[in-house]
């Protein structure tokens, strides 16, 4: 085994000559960090499927869908063929013996599914958010923010006690059925497990130097908790967010499915199938017409789904975070020959964490 | 003698916690008059941290609690101001340079974003967009004038480019200005390349390329009092010279009052004016630097400047103070360096340490007296 030299200088590439800061894009950073882990990038990619199919078939329904909702009122058009169909062919998921063309129903149900996920999570977000902030950041007993932190937190313990699926749908059963009646009760169950989450990220950034430093440069309270914290805390919140959607997104679909008529199955009428209450429906005859597959495809559009969103929820933190975001842009730029960030200046040291 | 920037009279600062109650800072009082560098030096635990913290009343309270005592900032006693006034204060009116360079800039904001902040804020209260701090009687200005009184301690040359009226009247409005500004900023501060540093996030920079953003970011708000808070401890011997050279630039060129913290002598003899010198959170000597360190006047300081390592002594081991600092929760009786002192006499037990007493030199126009706090002031010039 030859010894290495030790005197060779090391390659040296290209100095950089730079006459400003090179700006990455914010699209070729993503990309980057998007690239470096690949189970994200596969989650991205299937989410931005999803949301384009989503949009596809609120828009133009018939691009895409190839039997169902007419363009002019959203009724049903005549059945495509009177007998049930297994999968292939001309009906990828099957028909049912209604003569409905399952694919053409999952689709359909798409945005509908999709878009209840993110309304549920954002609503949750933004209420226990909001919560979470005030009740982290003004918390000192003995003042009016004590109490009302006070408040806040025994209220979610209130309902973290109950179990959410079974609140949810005790919630549903004393509002009525109705597809608004069930968003209210998952997002009422939902909201304060982000109070918990945003107080504790609250509760673990205020003390720390940058927030004290912020109030010595006379940075009034309002801003420090909308600018200093709100900043810091986002990045675990979003990924939570985006991780949230997949599970909101099964218990609406448990719910729907519990209580089919929350989202009744055939739609009647504009209204579109829901992936949950489908399955509810088909689960019903399928114990006699043996139409697995009528079960087995909506059931597989909310698993994949889900995973889509979790899948990107993983590589969102690291886009969020400053740190690993220059630092995997920067890995795949000097991999490529470049020179890192601030190379250029005798007097910078990237330092690792911080 | 001017008005003083600063006095601080007989103020004690406890914490109240469940092990009890600790004593950090006991009537303490010193006064810092405008473009005087005030040095407070001490062991750790003495309660100079406490005591700078108090000042601008960012201590948190509770646990900590201003017990007595007065903060006169610019005329205007700061202790009974209720806490949603204190910004008006801060950063415009007392600035402050913090220990934790690493940790004392938000890790999601770039260079530019969090000194422009700062800039933001004295340019909002120079516009009166936002309400200042007002020396005088009435503490506060709420009425939509540009900042009085403080112009003249403000418009010193402090900022690059010249703080004139006229510079304070110039809207800054456009993203440009901001960045023109920061920019002059950066370079008041040494950085090399201020362009590329600029868009950096904290994480990228060195620990004293952040102490540097962090004198910028305080300067950039023109404060009447800067208080530096221990401000190379966490930074390597080197980077501390670099850092030390820039603020003693700085000084001269600002032309600032600073109150100045540290636990390291050799810092406080090169950067301030005046020294005081705390011990279990009493302040025991204070007076000219020259005057403390040449002819110290209490025990405890002749202590402290014996046990400085030198290269030059090489006449066994290195002095230390026998014993060790006294619990705050439950100080000794009397002077609370008697069990220590080498000097102690049953007096020093039974009765409380004296008040500063002048000893030496006395006040001049522009210099304090030199005082101590010891019953035998006199018999320490004896001791070795």
């Amino acid at each position: 085994m030859a010894a290495p030299v030790i005197d060779a200088p090391p390659p040296v590439g290209p100095v950089a000559t730079r006459p400003g800061v090179r700006w990455i894009p914010a699209v070729r950073g993503f990309y980057r960090i998007m690239r470096s882990n690949p189970l994200s990038f596969v989650g991205f990619l299937l989410v931005v499927a999803i949301l384009v199919l989503s949009a596809l078939v609120v828009v133009d329904p018939h691009a895409v869908v190839p039997y169902g909702a007419s363009q002019q009122t959203g009724a049903y058009t005549a059945p495509p063929t009177l007998f049930r169909w297994p999968p292939g062919g001309a009906h990828p998921f099957g028909t049912d013996g209604g003569s409905l063309d399952i694919y053409s129903e999952v689709l359909l149900a798409l945005p509908l599914d999709v878009g209840i996920g993110v309304l549920i999570a954002g609503l949750a977000l933004i209420l226990g958010g909001a919560l979470g902030l005030v009740a982290g950041f003004w918390d000192r007993p003995g003042t009016l923010g004590g109490v009302g932190s006070a408040v806040i937190l025994r209220t979610t313990d209130v309902f973290l006690a109950f179990p959410s699926l079974v609140l949810g749908l005790a919630i549903v059963a004393a509002l009525g059925p109705g597809l608004w009646q069930v968003i209210l009760a998952v997002t009422i169950t939902w909201w304060p497990y982000y109070v918990r989450l945003v107080r504790g990220e609250v509760l673990a950034i205020k003390h720390l130097p940058y927030v004290v430093a912020a109030r010595a440069a006379g940075v009034g309270e309002g801003r420090i908790l909308l600018r200093h914290v709100l900043r810091n805390v986002l990045e675990p919140i979003v990924v939570y967010f985006t991780l949230d959607i997949g599970t909101i997104l099964v218990t609406f679909s448990t719910i729907a499915y519990v209580i089919p008529q929350g989202v009744p199955y055939p739609p009647v009428g504009a209204a579109r199938p829901e992936w949950g209450s489908m399955m509810s429906y088909y689960y019903g005859n399928a114990l006699f017409s043996q139409e697995w597959w009528a079960i087995v495809f909506p059931a597989l559009a909310i698993f994949v789904t889900a995973l889509s969103f979790s899948l990107l929820g993983d590589g969102l933190r690291d886009v969020l975070d400053p740190r690993t975001r220059r630092a995997l842009a920067e890995t795949s730029t000097s991999a490529a020959g470049g020179t890192p960030v601030g190379a250029s200046t005798a007097s910078v040291h990237p330092t690792e964490g911080g | 003698m001017t008005e003083p920037v600063l006095s601080v009279e007989h103020l004690s600062v406890d914490y109240l916690v469940a092990a009890g109650r600790f004593r950090a800072v006991t009537d303490v009082s010193l006064s810092i008059p405008p473009g005087r560098v005030v040095g407070i030096v001490g062991e750790t635990g003495c309660g100079k941290s406490t005591l700078a913290q108090a000042i601008p009343r960012l201590i948190p309270e509770p646990p900590a609690k201003i017990e007595s005592g007065r903060i006169v900032f610019q005329g205007t006693d700061l202790v009974p101001v209720p806490a949603h006034r204190l910004p008006l204060v801060r950063g415009t009116g007392i600035g402050m340079i913090f220990q934790e360079p690493l940790n004392s800039l938000n890790p999601a904001y770039r260079v530019y974003d969090q000194i422009a902040e700062a800039i933001q804020i004295r340019h909002w209260r120079e516009q009166g967009i936002l309400p200042v701090f007002r020396p005088g009687p009435t503490p506060f200005d709420y009425s939509r004038r540009p900042m009085p009184g403080t112009a003249e301690v403000l418009s010193k040359p402090i900022v690059p480019g010249g703080a004139t009226a006229e510079a304070a009247q110039r809207r800054l409005r456009t993203r440009a200005d901001y960045r023109r500004e920061v920019l002059e900023y950066l370079r008041l501060v040494r950085i090399n390349d201020p362009e590329t540093i600029l868009h950096l996030y904290p994480h990228e920079l060195s620990g004293g390329m952040r102490q540097r953003i962090m004198i910028a970011m305080a300067l950039s708000e023109k404060p009447s009092l800067l208080i530096a808070d221990e401000p190379t401890s966490a930074l390597d011997v080197t980077i501390q010279a670099q850092v030390l050279t820039l603020m003693k630039e700085l000084i001269d060129e600002v032309h600032a009052s600073i109150l100045f913290i540290s636990h390291d002598l050799g810092v406080i003899a090169e950067m301030a004016d005046d020294l005081g010198v705390m011990y279990a959170g009493r302040l025991v000597e204070f007076g000219p630097v020259e005057a403390v360190f040449h002819a110290p006047r209490h025990p405890y300081t002749k202590a402290l400047l014996r046990s400085i390592p030198s290269r030059y002594k090489d006449d066994g081991p290195l002095p230390s103070i026998p014993g060790s600092v006294p619990s705050l929760a439950n100080p000794p009786p009397g002077c609370r360096f008697h069990p220590r002192c080498p000097i102690a006499r049953p007096v020093c037990a039974q009765e409380p340490a004296p008040p500063l007493r002048e000893v030496g030199s006395t006040p001049t126009a522009d210099a304090p007296a030199h005082t101590s706090a010891c019953h035998f002031a006199a018999e320490v010039e004896q001791l070795p």
